[in-house]
Formats: structure tokens, sequence, C-alpha cells
């Protein structure tokens, strides 16, 4: 593992390598979007043929789209997730939970061409209702370099809670 | 212990129907549910495909114990009770593997995979008396339907077959979708809701909170260019039907099925086609044109929404603390583009993280908040389309069979059945080889 990601690729941002604090500063930017409950802008951090999956908790390897996991969504599906999530019929998340996600031992682990993989570790706090529950477990994201910045191709949950209790209702984004 | 008396009030002459709140808040009924319902009714354990192999375990959770769910070295299914005949250890601490023999790590004693106790380190420290036949693992009476492994505790229980009365012909409509078996896909959905196990039980045949919890699922389906039967103005042609002994289903015609890639169309199609080939057409339309929502009782439910087959259970931790568990079940010959389908359809809608689950789990989670107010407001009113001829998908006569039978087994007070039975709603019966709709029936 290195903090650093030399891409020995065409030079498409401005810059030829990734500090593990430019990467750091993504994750938090998206994190910061999505405690506010700015979806729309968080949706615009995806590529077109992005992923967004949490493996079944008791199978974490596994390929989302091959076993009964929690979520497996495509840029479709992750698209009418955020419409829903805003309408006051969305009846789990209204009014909203708060959130508040602390996201550290950010680590790059790999990178291609125009691609960048980053593991980072999770507490996510979820609030609501005078109760209170913290999801806690480990994300793997795979980053593309685009002329507008970077974008997530791929963003995978790893919960390390393995009964949902009692995390019952995962109905913000985790 | 006392219960309120009564705690139903089933009233046919003015067709109304209501439940005592008590049901779902009281500690006592609790205890007493323990005793009269998971202690003596069929409860359900796990699905054939999940043990395929000689030696493959599981351990879960069913009625408050913990059980040993296998295929021992011979190939039989078992149910054994995880608990060590000497102090009571977990013999098996996975959850899931292929062993020979499970043993106790506190003292040493090892059972092998059919339950027989194999070794006691030190043994000769015992006297003649001390029979070892005598300490296999517990194994509680246990049975199959089609693949569905179900335990009693206790004695009284009739025969599985007996029991399961005429959902059995609704087990068949899932049991054969596939000539090579169905089969449990890996994953489970382990979760918990702060409401009372009875409410996930009626929430799982009930059609009449679907347009009002489920708005903004429909509106994603619509979104996606399908229109769910209902959503549209035109009044649903589903029905509930009593199954008899507690069970019932609600049946409905297809909510649609969105971004289907042609190759999962053809398939699709083909598979009905086999469907039509081996059951006719009437029966086809059953298996593969409709939604069954099936409440068997005491706390398990199989919904089967065309794009995918969900399994689960309920039980109760506390009165308003519920432990959940969901599989997945799929034809075993489905093509990897179908098997990816359906499971994406059904994670849109089931589950912890799903577009649907969540919404419902908070539903039921506000119910057990109002009945705080339970000394005031003591009645829950589940009457709709009482008396009713054909009771509709969106009337609660499939939740009414359910509590009929709860309320016999915790006051010992009998009822009779409400409506037609099941072979009166399909006189032609829905068994291989009916070849159309009997009359008058909306399906």
């Amino acid at each position: 593992m290195t903090d650093t990601a030399q891409l020995d690729g065409p030079d498409v941002t401005g810059t030829t390598e990734f500090t593990r604090a430019a990467l750091e500063d993504f994750l938090f930017h998206e994190a910061a979007l999505l405690d506010e409950w700015r979806l729309e802008e968080w949706l615009d951090l995806f590529t077109d043929d992005c992923v967004y999956e949490i493996p079944a908790p008791d199978l974490p390897e596994s390929d989302a789209s091959r076993t009964f996991s929690l979520i497996h969504d495509r840029r479709t599906l992750l698209e009418q997730r955020v419409i829903r999530l805003k309408k006051p019929t969305a009846h789990a998340e209204f009014p909203h939970s708060r959130t508040r996600r602390l996201i550290t031992n950010v680590r790059v682990l790999g990178h291609t061409l125009d691609e960048v993989m980053v593991g980072a570790n999770f507490a996510v706090y979820r609030l609501r209702n005078g109760r209170d529950v913290c999801y806690v477990g480990r994300y793997e994201y795979v980053l593309k370099v685009t002329r507008g910045g970077l974008k997530i191709k791929h963003r995978k949950v790893l919960l390390d809670q393995t009964v949902l209790d009692p995390h019952g209702k995962i109905s913000i984004i985790l | 212990m006392t219960l309120h008396s009564p705690m139903m009030v089933d009233d046919r002459a003015h067709g109304l129907f209501r439940v005592h709140r008590s049901a779902f808040t009281s500690d006592e009924v609790l205890e007493r549910e323990r005793t009269e319902i998971f202690d003596q009714a069929w409860v359900y354990v796990g699905h054939e495909s999940e043990i395929t192999e000689p030696n493959a375990f599981l351990t879960r959770r069913v009625a408050g114990r913990t059980v040993i769910f296998n295929r021992d070295r011979g190939g039989v299914v078992r149910v054994m009770l995880n608990t060590c005949r000497h102090r009571g250890a977990e013999v098996c601490r996975e959850t899931k593997g292929s062993s020979r023999v499970f043993t106790c790590f506190y003292h040493g004693w090892a059972y092998d995979n059919t339950g027989r106790l194999v070794s006691v380190p030190d043994g000769d420290s015992y006297s003649a008396e001390f029979d070892r036949s005598k300490l296999a693992l517990h194994q509680p009476r246990s049975d199959s339907y089609r693949g569905f492994v179900f335990a009693t505790f206790g004695t009284d229980a009739p025969p599985l077959d007996e029991y399961l009365a005429d959902a059995k012909h609704l087990i068949d409509l899932v049991a054969d979708q596939s000539e090579t078996g169905m089969e449990i896909v890996a994953g489970t959905h382990n979760y918990s809701m702060r409401a009372n196990w009875k409410l996930l039980m009626e929430n799982s045949v009930d059609g009449y909170h679907g347009i009002t919890v489920h708005q903004t699922y429909f509106e994603m389906m619509m979104n996606l260019g399908v229109t769910p039967p209902g959503t549209d103005g035109v009044r649903t042609i589903g029905r509930g039907v009593d199954l008899g002994n507690g069970h019932g289903v609600i049946v409905n015609p297809e909510l649609g099925s969105p971004l289907m890639a042609p190759e999962v169309r053809d398939e699709m199609a083909s598979r009905r086609a086999a469907f039509v080939g081996r059951f006719g057409e009437y029966r086809a339309s059953l298996m593969a044109n409709n939604t069954r929502n099936m409440g068997i009782f005491p706390n398990m439910v199989i919904v089967d929404l065309v794009w995918g087959i969900q399994v689960r259970t309920m039980y109760p931790i506390s009165p308003g603390h519920t432990e959940i568990t969901g599989w997945q079940l799929m034809p075993s010959d489905a093509s990897d583009a179908v098997r990816r389908y359906r499971i994406d359809n059904a994670l849109t809608f089931w589950g912890p993280a799903g577009l649907a689950t969540p919404d419902d789990v908070e539903g039921l989670e506000q119910c057990q908040r109002g009945f705080a107010s339970v000394k005031e407001v003591e009645w829950s009113d589940i009457s709709r389309g009482m008396n009713k001829p054909v009771p509709s998908v969106v009337d609660e006569l499939q939740m009414r069979t359910f509590w009929r039978e709860w309320n016999r087994r915790i006051t010992g007070t009998g009822y009779e059945r409400e409506g037609e039975p099941f072979a009166a709603a399909y006189p032609g019966g829905i068994s291989e080889g009916t070849a159309s709709a009997p009359a008058g029936v909306g399906l």
C-alpha cells in the first residue's frame, strides 16, 4: 500500500499524482453532501456506468449482483433512489434522519491508467425519533479521472454489522 | 397471568372485527405466545437447497432456540438443538460450514452429525448408569414440504402435510417453477424492527397499504415505464383466500417488470411457455402473471412478486422488538442474466435497504408507538371486506384468518371459517392439468 498513486497515463487533471490528502478532500466533500441531504449534487459525483453496492453482511466478499445483497444499484436505480428519498412520501426518511459520517484510515489501494482505488473506514451515525444507531464498516471506491475531476465509478460499502439490530432500516445512503 | 378478555371481537352479524392492542404490548401475551404458539406449531427452519452436500450445516435461531440445520453423512436432513447434553453450551459456534462432528469446546463432548454422542473425554469416570445412547443432541420433530423444512417442539401438532392445509397448493405454485428445483440464493437479510412481530405478519399480506405506504415505489416503477395494477385508477381484481389453519393469501395481477433486457424477456417467455406445457394456461398464469403474498401461521411468509420470491420469518424478542430474516428463492436453472435481473428487482423492493421495506418497517414502528395509548384506545380494526362473498386483495380476510387461529391458541376460543374455503374459491383446483380459469373468479 502506498499513500500516493503515480498515474502514468495522460495528464487529464493537471496533476500526475494523487495524494491521500486530495482523495480525503473528495471523500469528505461527498460525506458533507450526504450529511446535508444534498443528494442531487451527490448523484453528480457518479459516472454513468457507476455501481453502488452493499453486499450481504454475511457474504461481504461476494458479488452483489449474484447474491441476495442489500443494495446493487446502477445509475438508473441510484437516480430513482435519490428521487425517492427527496419526497415527503418516503416515509422511513420523513422527517429526514440526522446523519454524521466519520471517515478515516483512507488508503490508496492501487490505480490504473485513469482510475484510482481508495479504501476508507467509516462510522455513520443515524439519529431519528430519539434513537441513534451507528453503522460501522469500510468503503472501497473506484474513482475515475475525468475532465470534470474525480467521479465515482464503483462505491462498495462493507458493513461490519452482520445482524442489523438496531440498524434495520438502511433508508439513508450509507 | 391475566389477559384482556376478550382479545378479539369477531362480530359476523355486523361485519366488525377488532383485536385488543394488548396483543402487541403485553409481556403476558408474549409468554402465552411462546408456550401456546411457538412451542406447539410447525415453524419454518430452512430450505433443503441451503444444505445440498452431505455434512453441510447451518446454525440459526428458530423460535428462540439455536438449531443446527444440517445434512448428515448419510444425506438425511436434520434439525438438532444446538446445546450440549452435558452443561448446555452450544456445540456448533459457526453459522455455516461442513462438518462430520460437532465438538463442544467446554469439556470436549463430541457428537457426530446424526446427533449421536460419540466421545466423552475421560469417560471411564462415569457410573454404569451413565447411558451415552440417551444423550444424543435433541432433535425436535421435523418434516419438509417441497423443500421447505419445518420443525415443531411440541407433541400435539398434526402431521405437517395436514397442518399446511391449502397453503400447500400455493407452495406448489412456487416449487413448480423449476424442473431442477428452487434454491435459496446465497446471502441473508438479518434485521430487526421496534414493533410487534404480528404487525409484520399482517403487513406481509396487506394489499390495502400498498398505494399509501409504497407510493414512492410505484412512482419509481412508473418512472421506469410500467404501470402496476391499482395505480391507474382501474379497480384491482385480485382476491384474498383463507387457506385454513390460520394461513392466508392475497393473489393479484403482476406489478410489471421494469428494465427487462431482451434476453431476459425471451427467457421469461420461454419459462412461461414451459409452465403452459407442464400445467396448462390457467395454472401458468397463476405462476407467472400473478403476485401471491402468503402467510403461513404463525410466522412465515412467502411472497412471489413474479420477478422475485421472498421468504421470511419473524420472531419476537420482546413485545415491541422483532428479529426478521429474509431470503430470496430462485429457479435453480435460471441463466445468469435472469438470476441478476431477479436479484436486482428483488433488492429494489425487499430488505433493510430496499425502496419499499423500510417504509413498511416505519409504518409498523409508528403503530407500536401509537400503542402507548392502549389504555385509552384499546382496539385495532381489521373489519375490511368482512362477509363480502369474494374479498378483494385490499380487504382483510387473510389477516382475520391469522387472528382467529392466534386467538384460538391464546384464549382457547374456537371459530368458524369466514367466506368460502379454498376448494370453493378455486373449484377446478390449481393442481396439475387444470386447463381453464373457474367461472366468476377474477384471475
